[in-house]
């Protein structure tokens, strides 16, 4: 399996969503299993929602955090998105 | 510490016999089972006690006439619902009614990659309407898995099994080796593989693990008699999950009930957050103060909790002792006796037949099918 590309549109894998029960809880359930997400995760894949590339998500989050180095954020994005894509939780 | 999903054995009724069913030796009675509206209040209590998911099973679910409306009430309770399934009783209308009301994860069971193997099993004619269902559900956004158990009669073709797996493109698939209660433990001789059989799977079942990345994942379930240590049961007793029987009774696990000396209460009768939080049947193994020696005293009881209750009870008559599989274990001879078995040759090899009913009349007294509650 490879790395998301520019063009690629990252979502949540079938049968994979939100849920939890409060804001602060919010969970990805999957089958068998959730993860609860906070900070920077959780701001990707509220991003990953089929209609934004991958490009414009590392574009967005470079934006939000203006002082970490650009290359670093993209580089562990496309890494955190490539372990969930093996655990079928995202497709892309 | 919450729950976190409830297992819904909604009915032991089952149009499929299999030889390993988890279900236990005594049925329960489809007159005593909870109604729609006393389960439809079950899922608001699990949702309620924070649970995140709900594990449709049976016997088959789709015995049930309502099925789709039970679905929807734990949809509509917050919970991720999954269902378990033979399929028989599930067509393109129905599997989209269920999609619809809520459903978020189907789980297929085929028994082998072989029709007449697969049926003989199962001891009903099934695999081939499995397979064109297997279509019809790629079809919804659903998550799918695959659920293939594996035993001493199906381990020799393990890599056509997974070919076959592969072919169905599921999202998910679980290598199961049976696990030796209720109906499997009756049938114990004619399943348990021997240690060869077992060494050449895990390294098949690694191989396809690496092939299949980012497409299935495999979860597979190691067969513990060959472990040397045991497995954390349901994550520990009372820990993680609530299975509530078809007349409602609460159990910790698939098989509570075989413990002597234990009653279990009734959603009938009391709240499931009582019997998570209070209840004597939930707390009686939960912490580590029942545990003996080796466990006691034993770096890894955090880790595996001493292992099964259930299967402690049924191999060495105490519920209380360290779980025989445990290299450990003071009755560790019981388990090494059951695997020096499997070198005696049992089953006719399924080559040797042409049809399901002749292998089930070649083998006839290998193995014992799973009945139907009264």
């Amino acid at each position: 399996m490879a790395l998301p590309s520019d063009t690629d549109t990252p979502r949540l894998a079938a049968g994979c969503r939100w849920g939890g029960g409060t804001e602060q809880d919010r969970v990805i359930l999957y089958p068998e299993g959730a993860i609860k997400l906070q900070g920077t995760g959780r701001q990707v894949l509220e991003r990953c929602d089929g209609n934004r590339t991958f490009g414009e998500i590392i574009q967005e989050l470079q934006k939000e955090f203006g002082k970490s180095d650009p290359e670093k954020i993209r580089a562990d994005i496309a890494t955190f998105l490539e372990q969930l894509q093996k655990r079928r939780i995202v497709d892309y | 510490m919450n729950p976190l999903a409830v297992i819904a054995e909604i009915t032991h009724r089952c149009p499929l016999h299999c030889v390993y069913c988890s279900n236990p030796l005594q049925l329960a009675p489809t007159d005593s089972e909870l109604s729609t509206g006393e389960w439809k209040q079950v899922f608001e209590q699990c949702g309620k006690l924070g649970m995140l998911h709900a594990h449709f099973t049976g016997g088959e679910p789709l015995a049930r006439a309502d099925l789709t409306e039970l679905i929807s009430s734990a949809r509509c309770a917050g919970l991720y619902t999954n269902l378990i399934t033979s399929g028989i009783g599930l067509n393109e209308q129905s599997l989209k009614a269920l999609v619809d009301a809520g459903l978020d994860h189907i789980q297929i069971s085929f028994q082998d990659s072989c029709e007449d193997a697969a049926n003989w099993i199962a001891g009903a004619k099934a695999h081939a309407h499995k397979i064109e269902l297997s279509r019809a559900i790629r079809r919804h956004k659903i998550a799918f898995t695959v659920n293939l158990v594996v035993h001493r009669q199906n381990l020799d073709h393990l890599e056509e099994i997974i070919a076959f797996i592969e072919q169905l493109n599921p999202d998910r698939a679980e290598i199961a080796h049976t696990q030796y209660y209720g109906w499997a433990l009756a049938n114990r001789a004619a399943l348990m593989p021997t240690r060869v059989q077992v060494e050449k799977a895990v390294a098949i079942v690694a191989e396809a693990e690496k092939r299949f990345a980012g497409r299935i994942r495999i979860d597979s379930v190691i067969p513990d008699y060959y472990a040397k240590f045991p497995k954390a049961c349901m994550g520990g007793w009372g820990r993680k999950l609530m299975l509530i029987n078809p007349s409602g009774k609460v159990l910790p696990c698939h098989s509570a009930e075989v413990l002597p000396e234990m009653s279990f209460e009734n959603v009938r009768e009391k709240s499931l957050r009582w019997i998570w939080e209070e209840s004597p049947s939930f707390r009686r193994f939960r912490r580590e103060d029942w545990m003996p020696e080796p466990c006691r005293s034993c770096e890894r009881r955090g880790e595996d909790f001493g292992g099964c209750r259930c299967q402690a009870f049924l191999l060495t008559g105490d519920a209380n002792a360290t779980d025989p599989v445990c290299s450990l274990a003071p009755a560790h001879n019981i388990v090494e006796c059951a695997l020096a078995d499997t070198r005696s040759q049992v089953g006719a090899p399924v080559s040797s037949a042409t049809s399901f009913v002749q292998l089930q009349k070649l083998n006839q007294d290998l193995w014992t099918y799973r009945t139907n509650p009264k």
